[in-house]
């Protein structure tokens, strides 16, 4: 008897520590989400705030007037070019190189189409600096007569965003067997009879998903806009680094701009959660 | 049924050869032609300031970067920021990680709400940070002040200026590390668990001898992934401080950037351009051996 009271209690003891640890964690993680989710939280009060709320001392941490004014002042301050720009860019942009990916892809990853090194020479496209490609870009885009056109940002994003999107749907087509179009043709279809019937409605959660990629990283890209646009062109990071930098000190114009730049990354982080990890591993982790 | 075999065969290497060469030629084109100029460029004494025009100059401009101290600076704010970036994010990132593979209410939200930054167009995060950092009216320095500290400039003050850009990104990169390292711990099969608790090891135990081990090559990745970023970080500099104050937070990427749009050297910042090339090749081999082939195995 003695032996099994002892037991109960150790048993007792070792739930209670359990249950502590377990709210001691729950505290923590909340912890941690608070400090991740405030600067985004920020950007949103931000939005709202009046301009005497942001020379404020202390901080404003909450705000109950919901006034679209900044918005309204941030579009006629250049954010509605800069909106209009960056949708233009980013769309365009994508359709090519989604379109061009796919079948690169599909070469890549069904036919092992030019072996390890071609796919090595895609990857380590993937690794190198945007920053180095800047100059010859522009000395090339100065000859060709196109710097601060649609067309220059296009292009650079080309050498950005192929090789991610052809990496990342290699990935998805290498999933499929290949014995599933050797069926169709069987069949007497043809070749790429094959692959518009078969492969193609099977991948498109995947080309979903790289589009997407794809559009959010022309949508967010900075470092070649600043340096091939002027005054035609001037997409929504443009006119924010130049609102950052100007004189006049605009935080509520600037926050509300930032909230509608970072929509397009809100939403794939929050419908497409399932294909973060894979995207940003370019393929590495299934996820 | 051998005729059925051969026509699953027939025209599969010239179909191949269509289908992929269009845009591998697309993308060739636009690699070779930037990449030409480059190698042509620094073999050059040129320098749009100058009136003289571009001078042979054999491997000048490899020992010019090789000798300028401020290059040298530029590496080492980019390996400091890469070093500590890696320790802190994946130590944090794994406690996180931790955090989040139970079960429990919200969970969704909660890895949601973390997994935000990443996605963040850079600019918008510059300029957030910004304010945070703000001197007088930032959040930061007001919870600093609460809890009994004196609060500082951030940005502005040369002793702390790197360390809050990598402040920046390891907000901005802790949650990606969390999010691979949840998915190697979700892979980790219950059995493994149960067997070490038949066994009687203890928490710390199992911590160390198992789980650990067993995720090696998710922070062989994370890692690999974290180096490529930070060593091409160059937007949240680039509005957060612009490399300064002084050259206190100039980056390789923000160096380049500056030897080109700000003193015009064309030969130099080609040579500087291919140097960054060729480190972060060797990178991608690395890369390559260790991540993408343990995957196809």
């Amino acid at each position: 008897m003695g032996m099994n009271d002892k037991k109960l209690k150790e048993f007792r003891q070792r739930e209670k520590r359990k249950k502590l640890n377990h709210w001691f964690q729950n505290l923590l993680l909340t912890f941690f989400v608070l400090l991740f989710g405030f600067p985004i939280y920020w950007i949103f009060i931000g939005a709202f705030k009046e301009k005497g709320e942001f020379f404020h001392y202390p901080p404003i941490f909450w705000i109950n007037h919901f006034k679209f004014d900044n918005f309204f002042r941030a579009l006629s301050l250049g954010g509605s070019k800069g909106t209009l720009d960056s949708l233009i860019v980013a769309c365009v942009g994508t359709v090519l190189v989604v379109i061009l990916a796919l079948f690169a892809g599909y070469g890549l990853g069904r036919f092992k189409f030019g072996g390890p090194n071609l796919s090595f020479f895609v990857l380590s496209l993937l690794f190198a600096p945007p920053i180095i490609a800047v100059l010859p870009l522009f000395f090339i885009f100065k000859y060709l007569r196109i710097v601060d056109t649609y067309l220059a940002l296009i292009w650079s994003y080309l050498l950005i965003n192929l090789p991610f999107a052809i990496w990342l749907i290699k990935g998805f087509i290498e999933d499929l067997p290949e014995e599933i179009e050797s069926a169709a043709l069987v069949d007497g279809h043809s070749r790429f009879g094959a692959f518009r019937k078969v492969t193609l409605p099977l991948i498109i959660p995947g080309v979903v998903v790289s589009a997407l990629f794809v559009f959010v990283f022309a949508w967010n890209e900075f470092l070649f806009a600043l340096m091939f646009t002027r005054s035609n062109v001037r997409t929504l990071p443009v006119v924010l680094s130049e609102l950052i930098g100007g004189h006049g000190i605009q935080w509520g114009e600037l926050s509300a701009l930032s909230l509608i730049a970072i929509i397009p990354g809100v939403i794939l982080v929050v419908f497409f959660q399932k294909y973060l990890v894979r995207g940003l591993t370019f393929g590495a982790v299934k996820g | 049924m051998k005729e059925i075999s051969t026509n699953v065969l027939i025209g599969r290497n010239s179909f191949a050869k269509r289908i992929t060469l269009p845009s591998i030629i697309i993308l060739v084109v636009t690699v070779v032609g930037p990449l030409g100029f480059l190698l042509y460029a620094s073999f050059f004494d040129w320098s749009l300031t100058v009136p003289a025009p571009p001078r042979f100059a054999w491997f000048y401009n490899f020992v010019l970067v090789f000798k300028d101290t401020r290059f040298w600076n530029a590496f080492r704010n980019t390996s400091a920021l890469m070093i500590a970036g890696i320790i802190t994010q994946s130590i944090l990132g794994l406690i996180i990680a931790f955090l989040l593979n139970r079960k429990f209410r919200f969970k969704k939200l909660a890895i949601t709400i973390l997994a935000l930054p990443i996605m963040v167009t850079p600019v918008v995060l510059g300029f957030n940070w910004r304010i945070i950092f703000h001197e007088h009216y930032g959040p930061l320095n007001y919870i600093i002040r609460l809890l009994g500290g004196a609060g500082s400039s951030w940005i502005a003050d040369p002793k702390l200026a790197l360390f809050s850009i990598f402040l920046v990104d390891t907000w901005q990169w802790t949650p990606f590390v969390t999010l691979i390292l949840l998915a190697g711990l979700q892979s980790i099969p219950h059995q493994v668990y149960e067997a070490t608790d038949v066994d009687g090891a203890t928490g710390w135990q199992t911590f160390w001898r198992i789980t650990l081990p067993l995720l090696r090559p998710m922070f062989v990745l994370v890692i690999l992934f974290r180096i490529i970023w930070i060593f091409k970080i160059f937007d949240p500099v680039y509005i957060l401080t612009g490399g300064g104050p002084g050259i206190t937070t100039e980056t390789l990427s923000l160096y380049t950037y500056i030897s080109w749009v700000k003193y015009w050297k064309v030969g130099y910042t080609s040579a500087l351009a291919l140097v960054q090339l060729v480190i972060m090749n060797i990178i991608a081999m690395i890369f390559v051996r260790k991540v993408m082939q343990r995957r196809r195995a």
